[in-house]
Formats: structure tokens, C-alpha cells, sequence
């Protein structure tokens, strides 16, 4: 028995070299890539695989990409006519087999311990431009796959050691930027020849069964940690549903849609409520779903364990085809990554924030949605040293966290789904690409309305530096959706505003002309050195309700100007500097919410709450059995969950514009209050002319049971 | 003959290190006091006192007086600094709050990275109110787009006098290429401000890229006020006492400045400490004959590694300080939370040690004050690593059974261990961390670990070196005499330098030959830098001709990383821009390996560096030290946790030359033990350095 216990000390020490080597490869990619994506942004991948593609050491970069080289690695082992032999490198871009979109270059190469395979090491990276009918292989136009970028399934690039030039010049021929692709897939191969190398180190040193133990034991170890974390959580349904606008041909409302059911320590994510698919490039196949999947679950769920295939393991996935996140071939899928799957990373993790909020061992990291949407400006053309050129501008990155419930959101905070992004300085940007700045800021007003304050988002003002014209894309969802939704009747961050002013610079002052407004998905366009592009993204949703927040803490947001003397006003009920008067107005908000009071005491429950729901959902026990209450003690709901049932509402087709919240013609939103206090409840995004769902459908005598178990122990749930 | 002096203030301790040619070579230690400067008065008199000398007649005699003090940097952290004001171009005040999306997640370790509840740990360096922008512009190619509005500046320098500012930093766009707009400024700030210290980012940090440019010059000026202050004192209070010598400071970069030369550039001495550190272990390297050497330090709660190659320090252009990129030219010190504070837990199934530390309180559980969680410190007790009754000295009594009972409760019972074992799988997972982290100093690098010599500095250093050794591959380690004291020492022994950049920004396509109006532009840069250069060393006192050093900052084109390639002395020429080139390629492959490099992409040269530097007379090293004392026999726990050593324990302040050892012994110094295992044997050379050679 103690001999395997020292075992595996063995196998701690080569987990922990096995998670060097990870970032061994990260730091070989990043310092040989060309790309901006991947040097600045991390929107790329390393990892290390089982024989069978689980992942079990992957760096800190995008948790979307989890499943995609596993299932790569898959589709070449599951092929007995793909040989594989040692020293072989495949490359392949294919959303019908693992990427996420063909932009999504992937190699993956066996690592072999005599005659076995014992390992795959896998590299991805985001690839500016990969063929296709439009620059940056996005093409809003596109109704089949075939009009996108090059597919590539699988190809023996490297045959065992020998670069195959002549596969290399076919790939490089289909881009628009064959400088770059062709530095980084040069950077694919010294990232996989750095895992090669190390784990072979490993193997001579302790063996394959013992490293092959090891690996194998990470994902044991994650999987532990996961089942052991799903246990301490709540039994029950939770649902959330994210949107997203216009599919590239028409501003259609899409849906996506999740139906969490947690049971003991297995997690069933449900999308059939989503949409059909798309005729246009918005759509994710499957293999874009299990990315959601990953990128929204182990940043929520798995925050302080390794990430890997085994914290998944406990996930199931429930999807019919056809739908917007499962579209079947041939639908084009280019632009999938800052749609759909970003959509439905949000609708998983606001679902999954439910859930934590219904655990008062979890609960303080509960929170609405960060940066729940990633906009586009793409520039092609020939830069100012007469080189074709083309760029995917990173700064949209910069929109604003979500607040938890005791601090506001981070400003320019970004993605949760991607540990490590980061943006260029303007200086570095203006010094290699035809960009001229004329601000980069924190813009005002945006980060969502709350007790606690969503991030402010970033925004930007650009136009042409050193050049005439170009070609941009100019595309995003978000700007009739809000999907940085908020949490415990915490708003939701700004909507997307994207202008255009023609006319509106000359030689880099900014002159008086009109702005146009643009919808999302304005497309491919001409654009000018006398044109100004100016774009302000989504701030972070917020977190509990406005009216509460401290009045010295939104006096200290006017201070550095990241809310507007007006919203202070009319969105906080804070009137600066005079405690009294905003006391009085905040009773009058409140009342207005409702239009009376009711103080009936047979409507209260005055008993000591015995668990919570969520944020301001407190269940209590007294005569009449077990309620679901406000904070005031007001009965909403008795022997069941579903306390909308006793909240008042208030509809909302377009929500006052201090919130900077635009609603699509087919959305609309319903707030949910206290009828004793007028407090917020809750803010639901619902399509218009339906009813919000009951979102939290639970068993209120086990909730009650296992709360007051989890205090018994301190809630502690590593094993 | 004189006293050269080398202090290092830390957190807790302020070391100096003394030689002089009769007396030899001594170490002091004093508790670090608030004001910093008390501490090193402290040991100086302390040191007077041993050499039976007043301090006026002890500070005469000092030849030479190096200084490392970490004052900035906690100023920094704990955001007592000068009240810094901030101006910038139009457009752009919120640069450091942005902070490029990374200020969020910097100094994250790996463990808490995945945790967005922790981001934002560290808030901008300046708030919001105090950053004020100024209507002006200067594009990419230093043309100016609009003219500085000097009206409108002067209003806002005006403003700046109510508000209690004692600093203002200045970093608009493009200030690198074209500084007319940063110096103009500086003129209205003085002239309106005249108390105010100011600092223009293309002098203090002349780089392209705004963020680590704005935090540097944020950073420099919020120092400026502080530790001019600290520094004109120091150097009075010696002065006074009767100090003929200038207090030479150390910089992040390893060369020493005079407090004239340093004054504007307090962000140039962030992290002097980690630096004397390796500059210590360079210059005894450089006495015995090693220029290949892999500094490490182990103390309490990190695990520091620095490298020499062929004599030099690995560089780095930036550091990371309260969540700011910081951008000056430093000596790469790479760290992980390992050491001996470095907490055990089990989770899932898995045993971790560290990142997280019991510090030094409660400490580790051994240290009887309140801590439960077992630590690295607590499993070398276990294993008879360490000597209950001779911790630090004998100065504190270490309780051997609340080390056993917390390694029993939280790991061996967990994982159905022995206590023994689990102490042993303690230090295994430890020193596999630690040389994870030497690998990726070197092997990452393209250096293979064997061709440097290990040297084990800090408390912990010399008893993990064998196994960190062995990990690498190595025969054989080196405990520096000064091994607990590095940073002093190596105060004391470094010489001058100064380093600066410019940015000439050269794009060349695949196969094109630089313009001569590019070779120019370089040229031109080359000589801007040097000049400054010389200008400051010639302040610092150095009378020959310095020792110059020139490089290229070079990359493929649309690469966001670079390397520095040397260029040969002499006129820079069109061959010249070539040759740097083709370093660059050959670095490139060797860093990347064979096939990784694509020529095709042509190539962009972003900087050029110049770093002067004159030589200092070296202190004596040679020493005369004591005979060890032999405490008889401990049982051990090496290689294999079932089979306990019987281990000779010797005793020594300081081992005289000559003098040899035989493994399995550990020697224990006042402030470390050394452990030799079985088959190893030590050698004490002429300066005290215990050179530890494994069995084969």
C-alpha cells in the first residue's frame, strides 16, 4: 500500500513537469508566432493528450478550445487509413470534425515511447486569414461552408521529420497572408517538437507506464475535484437563454437557450430551446457546442483546479441537430466563435452563476455575465510599407466584467473564457498597421446598473494612418442584444454602439460631420483616411439592485467619471452630496416600481430565513410550510420555487436610455420586484410577447436540508 | 587598506557584507527598521563595534559603500509613494487602468490565474482624478498632428497646484520619436511648479509602447520625491560621519550608479536586490574561474534562479510591480512560490507544496506560533535535514512533534503514508518544482543545465542543491561563502553601468537590403544612445574610456517578441544591419530549434541598446575562516524514506580554506545547513566557497 502511495509522489512530480512542458509550448508559440491574435490576445491552444484525445494538461489560453485537438486526435486514430508513425505532425482546420471555425488551425503530433503511442501533443492557434470568398475567411454573405475559408480535415504535414514542402505551399497558396500563417505553423511545429522532446525526456527517465499513469491520473484528479464540487452544490433546474442579432443577411433574433439539471455530481446542459440553425455564418457546428461547453464550464466551475478533459467528464451534453449551436453541413460557420459560441457561453455560465448563487457556500462568487460580446473590425488591403496586409482588431477584447456580490466588475476586464488575453498598446498597433487612434478610453455608463457596478467597457475611434483606403469588416451581435446579463436584479452592461462618421477627420483632427448609426452587422465597406470608425462595447452585468448601491461609492464613480452625474440621478436614485434627498428619492423609485406597497402581514413570513435561493430569494419555514421571500420577509412563493409567481412585474419593450440598453425589435425585458419594498428581484431578457420561464426549479425541503448539512460541515467540498 | 562595504535591505533582514585585506571578509545582520536607513546605520556601527573602531573612524575608512534597499518597491506595493500626477495625450487617460487587459491578471501564480474572482488584485498605479489629458498629438513617424495646445496645458498645470502633487509624470503618444511635446511640457511644469519632480517617459523609459511606458515614468516619478530624499540622507549621515566615498546604488540591471546619477531614476534600482543577488554570485563566479552559473536563492517563500552565461547576466526588457509592466532593463530573475514556507496540501488526491506560504507567521508549524499547516521547513526537520536546537543558529528552538503531527494530519493520513514518507514526498514534489523552474531557465533558452555550475544561496539553497543537481543532471554545486548574504556581497562587487535605449523603427522585407537612409537612422540612434551613456558614466566618475556594449532589437516581422542581437564595435554600416540579422537567425535557432525560423517573413528592427560600463578594484575575498566542530551523528532521510542515514553534523561560522568534507554530513553554518549526501565530498576554496562534488 505505501508503495503505491510514493507512487504517486511520482506521479505529482511528473503532473507538475507535465504542466511546464504545457508551458514550455505556450512560450515556444508565442515567441515564434506572427500572429497578434496569438502574441497578444492568447487565442490559441497547447496541450497534452491521452492516446484516446483527452485532454490532460492544457495551458491557461481559450477554454473553448478544450475538446477541438482531442477530437482531431480522434478522427485520426478512429481512420485505420490514416497511418501514424513517429515523427508525423497533421494539420487541419475542419468545424465539421473539432475546430470551432476554419480560422482555427490546428496540429497535433504522436508522441511515442518505443513501438506505442503514450501521448499526442496539440497546438491551435486563431489564423487571420485561411481563403475564402472574403478577407479574414468571415463572409457575411456566405450560405455554405464551401464560400469560407479553405477546410482542411486532416493532412500529414510533417512525415516522420520531413516537412512536406509541397503540402506547406498548397496550405500558404489559399491565404491572404501567407507570411504569417506560414510563420505559425512553423511555430506549431517548434511547439510540438518542445513537447516531443520533454516528454520523451520524461518516458526514458521513469518509463511509459509511469508517465502513462500519470497523465492518466490527472484526469482522474480533476474529475474528483469536479464531482466532489457538483456534490456540494444544490440539486435542481436552472435555465438561462442568451441572444444574438442578424445572421449576415437578415436582423433575425436568435435564441440560445440552456436547461441546466444538476443531480449528485452529474451536470446535464440542455440547448434544445435554442433556434434553428442560420442561413448565414453565424452558426457553430457540434464541435463549437463542446467548446461552449468547456469555456463556460471550467472557468465557472473549475476555478481552482487543473483543467482538463476530466473536469468535463461529470458534463452532458443534451442537443438535437439543426439547431443554431449543432448547424448540420453544409452551413457556413465562419464567424461562429464571436456568435454563437460566445452566445451560448453566456446562457451556460449565467445558468451556471444561478446555481452557485443558490449556495450560500458559493454564492459570493456568483455573477452575471463578463464581456458577453466580442465585436469585429477586420482591415485589409495594402499597409504603409506597400505590403498587402490584414488585421483582426484585438482591442474589442476590452469589454467590461461582471460585478460579484461584494465589488463591482473589472473595467476593460474582458473575458472569464480566456485567462490571459491581453491587447496591444496603441503605439505598437499605429507602428506596424495603417491605424491612427483618436482616443482609446473607458467609456462612461456602461458597465451594468447594480448594487454592485458592472465594468466599465473600453471604446475606440479610429481611422486610417498612412494610407488612402482599405477594406473593413465591421460586424458584432450585441448591439440590440444585451448578453452581459446581470445577476439578482443587477441590469446588464451597455448594448454595443458602433458609428461611422465619412468625412469626420482630416489629417488626424477630428472635423464636424455627422455619424451614421450602425446596426450590428453593417459588413464589408470601403473605408477612407478621412472616415472615423468609432465603437463602444459592452460594459459587465451588474449585480443586485441599483437603488441599493452605497450612494459615497456612486458619488466615487461620478468622481472618475465612470457613471454620468444623469444615470447617478435617474438609474441610482443619488442625488450627490445630499443624503436626505436621495433617501427620498429612492422611496419614491421604489414606490413607482410598484405603483403601492402591500403590507398585509397574512402576505409576510416573519420567520428567521433557514436557506437561500439566490440573491434576495430567502426561503423561511412557519405554519404554512415553506416559503420563498423577499428580504422583507414577503411571501412570493409557498412549497415550490417558482416565486415569480408572487413578484410584481413590469414589462419593458425598450428600457430608459440612461441604461444605454438596446433591445432588438423581437426581445423584450421584464423586471421583477418586491411588492413590499419595490426592490429588485431580478431583470429578464425574454422574446417579446412571451413569458419569462421559471428559472430556478428546485426542491425547496432538500435545499433547506442540505444548506443547513453544508453549514454543519463549513461547506467544504475537496475531498 | 580600506573597507569595502556591500549592504542589501530586505524586507526583514539588512545584510552587509565588509572586507578588508587584514581582517578579511565578515557579514552583519540587523533587523530592517520603518525608515530603512536605521537599519544600515545599525549595522555599520554594529560592524565598527566587532573591528574595535568608532564610527567616524570606521566610516573614513571606507573604500567603497555598494547599497540594494527594496524602499521603492514597497512604497510601490503599498501605495506610499509621492502623490503623482499623470499627463497624457487627448484620448488616452485611461492607458493605465486598461493596463493592455494584463494589470487585471498580472502577478497572478499559476494556480489562482484560472480564478477570475482574484483579478484586479492590484489598482492602477495612478487614479483616475490625478491623470489629466493635454490637446496634443505626435503619429508614428514623429510628425506632429496637432500642435501642443500650450493654453490648455497651462490650465492644467495650474490645477495641479491645489491638489498637493508632488510628482508629475509625462507620457504622451510617440514621445520616442519625436520628444518636442514631452520637453515643452516640462518647461511649463517647471515654471508653474518649481518644488515638482518630473519625469518625461521617452527619457525615463525610451521605448515604443505607451502602457509600460506610462507605468514606468508613473512609477519613477512617484519614487522620485522618496527616494531622493532617502538617499541624499543616507549618503549625509556617512558623509558626515566622515565618508569620502559616493553611496553607489544598485540598479535592476547589475551595475552600480552614484545617487547624482540615479536620483531622476529611482525606477531604475525597483529590484536591486534579486539583482546584487546574481551580480554576487558573477563576480565569485568570475574569482573561480566559472562563467557559466546558475544562481539560485531559496528562502521563505520563493525560489529565485538567475543565470550567467559566458560571464553575463540573462537580461529582461520589463518586470511586472504591483500589477504594472515596469519597463527597465533588468537582470531576468525568474521566481515560484517555492520554499521553505511553502504550505503542503493534499487535493484530490494529489499532493501540492506551494505556491501558497505560511510566511514567517504563523510560519511553519515547527515554528510554534499558532501555524497548523505543514511546510517544506517542517518536513526537512522530519527528515533530520534540519537540527531542532540549531535552527538559525540556535537562535529558535524548533518543536519537532508539531511538525510530525501536521505533516501526520494533513498529508500522511490523506494519502496513507508514514509521517516519514510523507515528509520525503514533501521535498520531492518541492525540488521537482524548483528544477522545473531551472529547466525553463535554461533548456528553454537553448542551454543545456550541465554546462552551468548550481551555486545555492539563501537559507534553504544549500540544503535542496544536491537533489536540484541531481534533477539537472549536474555532478556537482557550489555553496557561495556569502551564501545567505548574495545581495550584499554582490553589492559590494559590481562595477558601473549604465544602459539605455532608443527606438529606430526599420521594417525590412524578406531579402532587402537596409536603405542607407535606414543605416543612417540606426546610426544615428547608436550615437544618441551612446552619448548618453557616456555623459552619465562620466557623472559616476568613471575617468578611462568605458567598456561599450551595443545591440539590435530584432524580430521576424509581425512577431510581437524580439531578440537582442550583439553588434561589433566600430561604424555601423549597411554590413552591420546585416550581420545583426544573421545573429539574430542563428540565436533564433538555437533558442527554437532547427525549422523554426522562416525567413520569408522578413525581418523588423525595433530599438537599439547601449549599455557602458567601467571597472571598480575588487574587494580581498580571501578569508581565513574556522575548523568545523563535529556534533556527532543525526539520522537522515536521503534517497530512500525507509532507510534512514547515520550522517556526521559538523558545526562552523565560517569552514577555512582547505578544509574537506566526506558525505553523508551536513554542515551547519549560523544561518543554512549544507547537506552532502552519501558519496559527496566538499572542498573549501581559498575565498570559503564550499564546492560540493556527487558520487559519480
Amino acid at each position: 500500500m505505501s508503495k503505491d502511495a510514493l507512487g504517486s509522489i511520482v506521479h505529482d512530480v511528473i503532473r507538475n513537469r507535465l504542466v511546464a512542458i504545457t508551458e514550455e509550448m505556450r512560450i515556444a508559440l508565442q515567441s515564434v508566432s506572427g500572429s497578434p491574435t496569438v502574441t497578444e490576445a492568447s487565442d490559441f491552444f497547447t496541450g497534452l493528450f491521452l492516446p484516446d484525445g483527452s485532454v490532460a494538461s492544457m495551458g491557461f489560453q481559450v477554454a473553448y478550445q478544450a475538446p477541438v485537438c482531442g477530437a482531431f486526435i480522434r478522427h485520426i486514430t478512429d481512420k485505420s487509413s490514416h497511418v501514424v508513425r513517429d515523427g508525423d505532425m497533421f494539420i487541419g482546420n475542419d468545424p465539421y470534425i473539432g475546430a470551432l471555425h476554419q480560422n482555427d488551425v490546428q496540429m497535433v503530433g504522436p508522441i511515442f515511447a518505443g513501438d506505442e503511442i503514450i501521448a499526442w501533443a496539440g497546438v491551435e492557434a486563431h489564423e487571420t486569414d485561411v481563403g475564402g470568398m472574403d478577407f479574414a475567411s468571415w463572409s457575411p454573405k456566405a450560405r455554405e461552408v464551401f464560400q469560407e475559408g479553405m477546410r482542411i480535415p486532416c493532412v500529414k504535414l510533417i512525415d516522420r521529420g520531413e516537412l512536406r514542402e509541397d503540402v506547406l505551399e498548397m496550405i500558404l497558396a489559399a491565404s491572404r497572408l501567407p507570411g504569417s500563417l506560414g510563420l505559425d505553423i512553423r511555430a506549431f511545429i517548434a511547439t510540438l517538437n518542445v513537447a516531443r522532446s520533454r516528454v520523451t525526456d520524461l518516458v526514458a527517465r521513469y518509463g511509459a507506464p509511469t508517465v502513462s499513469g500519470a497523465i492518466g491520473r490527472m484526469i482522474e484528479t480533476s474529475e474528483k475535484h469536479m464531482r466532489a464540487r457538483l456534490r456540494a452544490l444544490p440539486d435542481g433546474v436552472f435555465r438561462a437563454s442568451d441572444y444574438l442579432e442578424h445572421d449576415g443577411h437578415a436582423n433575425k433574433l436568435y435564441k440560445l437557450d440552456v436547461k441546466l439539471e444538476k443531480r449528485g455530481d452529474h451536470l446535464s446542459l440542455d440547448f434544445s430551446g435554442s433556434s434553428p440553425q442560420a442561413p448565414g455564418f453565424i452558426n457553430s457546428t457540434r464541435s463549437g457546442l463542446a467548446g461552449a461547453v468547456s469555456g463556460s464550464v471550467l472557468p465557472t466551475l473549475a476555478w481552482d483546479m487543473q483543467w482538463n478533459e476530466g473536469a468535463l467528464k461529470p458534463v452532458e451534453i443534451v442537443a438535437p441537430d439543426g439547431l443554431v449551436c449543432t448547424a448540420t453541413f453544409p452551413a457556413p460557420v465562419g464567424s461562429a466563435t464571436v456568435e454563437t459560441i460566445w452566445v451560448t457561453g453566456n446562457a451556460i455560465m449565467l445558468a451556471l452563476n444561478k446555481m452557485l448563487a443558490a449556495c450560500p457556500n458559493h454564492a459570493w462568487r456568483a455573477q452575471g455575465v463578463n464581456d458577453g460580446a466580442m465585436a469585429t473590425f477586420n482591415l485589409g488591403g495594402v499597409n504603409q510599407f506597400g505590403e498587402n496586409f490584414g488585421l483582426h482588431l484585438m482591442d474589442p477584447l476590452a469589454g467590461g466584467s461582471a460585478a460579484f456580490p461584494a465589488k463591482d466588475g473589472v473595467a476593460a476586464g474582458g473575458p472569464i473564457t480566456s485567462p490571459m488575453s491581453g491587447i496591444a498598446d496603441v503605439e505598437r498597433n499605429e507602428q506596424v498597421v495603417p491605424l491612427f487612434y483618436l482616443h482609446r478610453r473607458l467609456a462612461p455608463d456602461t458597465g451594468g446598473a447594480g448594487r454592485q457596478r458592472g465594468g466599465l467597457s473600453a471604446e475606440v475611434a479610429l481611422t486610417l494612418g498612412g494610407i488612402e483606403q482599405a477594406q473593413a469588416l465591421i460586424m458584432t451581435h450585441g448591439a440590440e442584444t444585451p448578453n452581459s446579463q446581470g445577476l439578482g436584479g443587477g441590469w446588464p452592461g451597455a448594448t454595443i454602439r458602433q458609428r461611422f462618421g465619412r468625412g469626420a477627420v482630416a489629417q488626424g483632427l477630428a472635423v464636424d460631420a455627422p455619424f451614421e448609426t450602425f446596426g450590428p452587422k453593417p459588413g464589408l465597406m470601403t473605408m477612407t483616411n478621412r472616415d472615423v470608425f468609432h465603437v463602444t462595447w459592452q460594459g459587465g452585468g451588474g449585480y443586485g439592485d441599483p437603488l441599493e448601491r452605497d450612494p459615497d461609492a456612486v458619488a466615487l464613480d461620478v468622481e472618475n467619471a465612470a457613471v454620468s452625474l444623469e444615470a447617478a440621478r435617474e438609474i441610482y436614485g443619488v442625488v450627490i452630496g445630499d443624503d436626505e434627498a436621495t433617501a427620498r428619492l429612492r422611496e419614491a423609485m421604489r414606490l413607482a416600481r410598484v405603483g403601492a406597497f402591500i403590507s398585509d402581514e397574512a402576505r409576510f413570513c416573519r420567520a428567521e430565513p433557514c436557506a437561500m435561493l439566490g440573491p434576495s430569494l430567502h426561503v423561511a419555514r412557519d405554519g404554512r410550510g415553506l416559503h420563498v421571500t423577499t428580504p422583507a420577509g414577503f411571501i412570493l412563493s409557498t412549497g415550490h420555487s417558482r416565486w415569480r409567481e408572487g413578484a410584481h412585474r413590469r414589462t419593458m419593450q425598450q428600457p430608459p436610455a440612461a441604461y444605454g440598453v438596446k433591445l432588438h425589435d423581437d426581445l423584450e425585458a421584464t423586471a421583477w420586484h418586491c411588492p413590499a419594498t419595490g426592490l429588485q428581484l431580478t431583470l429578464d431578457l425574454h422574446l417579446r410577447g412571451t413569458d419569462p420561464v421559471h428559472d430556478v426549479e428546485l426542491d425547496l425541503e432538500d435545499l433547506v436540508a442540505r444548506q443547513n448539512a453544508a453549514d454543519a460541515n463549513q461547506g467544504g467540498d475537496q475531498s | 587598506m580600506g573597507f569595502f562595504i556591500g549592504t542589501d535591505v530586505g524586507g526583514t533582514f539588512t545584510d552587509l557584507w565588509i572586507s578588508e585585506e587584514s581582517i578579511g571578509v565578515r557579514v552583519f545582520k540587523t533587523p530592517t527598521t520603518r525608515d530603512v536607513l536605521g537599519g544600515v546605520i545599525d549595522g555599520l556601527r554594529m560592524a565598527a563595534e566587532a573591528f574595535d573602531l568608532s564610527f567616524e573612524a570606521f566610516c573614513a575608512r571606507i573604500e567603497r559603500f555598494g547599497h540594494g534597499t527594496t524602499v521603492g518597491l514597497n512604497a510601490l506595493l503599498t501605495g506610499n509613494a509621492a502623490k503623482t500626477a499623470v499627463l497624457t495625450t487627448r484620448g488616452f487617460a485611461d492607458t493605465l487602468e486598461i493596463g493592455r487587459m494584463r494589470r487585471q491578471t498580472s502577478g497572478l501564480n499559476e494556480i489562482e490565474v484560472t480564478d477570475s474572482f482574484l483579478r484586479n488584485r492590484h489598482p492602477p498605479l495612478v487614479p483616475r482624478r490625478l491623470i489629466f489629458e493635454i490637446d496634443e498629438r505626435i503619429d508614428a513617424n514623429g510628425a506632429v498632428i496637432r500642435a501642443l495646445d500650450e493654453a490648455q496645458a497651462r490650465g492644467v498645470i495650474a490645477g495641479l497646484a491645489g491638489a498637493g502633487v508632488e510628482a508629475v509624470a509625462v507620457c504622451t503618444l510617440f514621445s520616442t520619436v519625436n520628444p518636442v511635446h514631452e520637453r515643452r511640457l516640462r518647461e511649463l511644469i517647471g515654471e508653474a511648479l518649481p518644488q515638482v519632480f518630473i519625469s518625461l517617459s521617452h527619457e525615463i523609459s525610451p521605448n515604443v509602447g505607451e502602457y509600460a511606458r506610462m507605468s514606468t515614468t508613473a512609477a519613477n516619478a512617484a519614487l522620485g520625491p522618496l527616494a531622493g530624499r532617502y538617499l541624499a540622507k543616507l549618503e549625509q549621515t556617512l558623509t558626515q560621519a566622515g565618508m569620502r566615498v559616493p553611496v553607489l546604488m544598485m540598479t535592476c540591471a547589475g551595475g552600480v550608479l552614484p545617487t547624482s546619477v540615479l536620483d531622476a531614476r529611482p525606477a531604475y534600482a525597483l529590484f536591486s536586490g534579486p539583482a546584487a543577488g546574481v551580480m554576487g554570485s558573477l563576480a565569485m563566479g568570475a574569482q573561480i574561474g566559472l562563467r557559466n552559473v546558475l544562481t539560485t536563492d531559496i528562502g521563505g517563500t520563493s525560489f529565485d534562479v538567475g543565470a550567467i552565461v559566458d560571464g553575463k547576466p540573462i537580461m529582461r526588457a520589463d518586470i511586472s510591480v504591483a500589477g504594472a509592466d515596469i519597463r527597465v532593463h533588468s537582470i531576468d530573475v525568474d521566481s515560484i512560490g517555492a520554499g521553505g514556507g511553502s504550505i503542503a496540501r493534499v487535493s484530490g488526491g494529489s499532493l501540492q507544496v506551494g505556491p501558497m506560504s505560511a510566511g514567517a507567521n504563523p510560519g511553519p508549524a515547527c515554528y510554534g506560533r499558532g501555524g497548523a499547516e505543514p511546510t517544506a521547513t517542517d518536513a526537512d526537520l522530519v527528515l533530520g535535514v534540519l537540527d531542532a536546537d540549531h535552527f538559525i543558529g540556535g537562535r529558535m528552538a524548533l518543536d519537532i512533534e508539531a511538525a510530525r503531527r501536521a505533516i501526520e494530519e494533513k498529508v500522511a493520513k490523506p494519502l496513507g503514508l508514514t509521517v516519514i514518507e510523507a515528509a520525503w514526498g514533501i521535498r520531492k514534489i518541492l525540488d521537482s518544482r524548483m528544477a522545473d523552474l531551472l529547466r525553463r531557465m535554461t533548456i528553454e533558452r537553448g542551454y543545456d543545465p550541465r554546462d552551468f555550475a548550481l551555486f545555492a544561496n539563501g537559507g534553504a539553497g544549500p540544503s535542496h542543491a544536491w537533489v536540484l543537481a541531481a534533477e539537472l543532471g549536474l555532478q556537482s554545486f557550489v555553496v557561495p561563502a556569502a551564501a545567505t548574504a548574495q545581495s550584499a556581497f554582490g553589492a559590494a562587487n559590481a562595477d558601473v553601468s549604465f544602459s539605455t535605449e532608443r527606438p529606430c523603427y526599420v521594417r525590412l522585407q524578406a531579402r532587402r537590403a537596409a536603405t542607407a537612409q535606414e543605416v543612417e537612422r540606426i546610426a544615428r540612434a547608436l550615437e544618441d544612445a551612446a552619448a548618453e551613456v557616456g555623459a552619465n558614466l562620466a557623472r559616476a566618475g568613471v575617468q578611462d574610456a568605458p567598456r561599450l556594449e551595443r545591440y539590435a532589437s530584432v524580430r521576424f516581422r509581425g512577431q510581437t517578441n524580439h531578440l537582442d542581437a550583439p553588434l561589433a564595435d566600430g561604424a555601423f554600416t549597411r554590413e552591420s544591419v546585416a550581420e545583426a540579422i544573421a545573429r539574430f537567425q542563428t540565436d533564433y535557432d538555437t533558442l527554437f530549434g532547427r525549422g523554426a525560423s522562416f525567413a520569408g517573413a522578413g525581418h523588423e528592427i525595433l530599438s537599439v541598446r547601449v549599455t557602458g560600463s567601467g571597472a571598480m578594484t575588487p574587494p580581498p575575498l580571501r578569508t581565513q575562516g574556522d575548523a568545523p566542530v563535529d556534533h556527532g551523528l543525526r539520522a537522515v532521510i536521503f534517497d530512500d524514506p525507509a532507510k534512514p542515514v547515520e550522517t556526521r553534523i559538523w558545526r562552523t561560522i565560517f569552514p577555512a580554506p582547505g578544509t574537506h568534507f566526506t558525505g553523508p554530513c551536513i554542515i551547519e553554518y549560523p544561518g543554512q545547513s549544507a547537506v552532502l549526501p552519501p558519496g559527496a565530498l566538499g572542498d573549501v576554496d581559498a575565498f570559503g566557497n564550499l564546492h560540493v562534488r556527487l558520487a559519480p
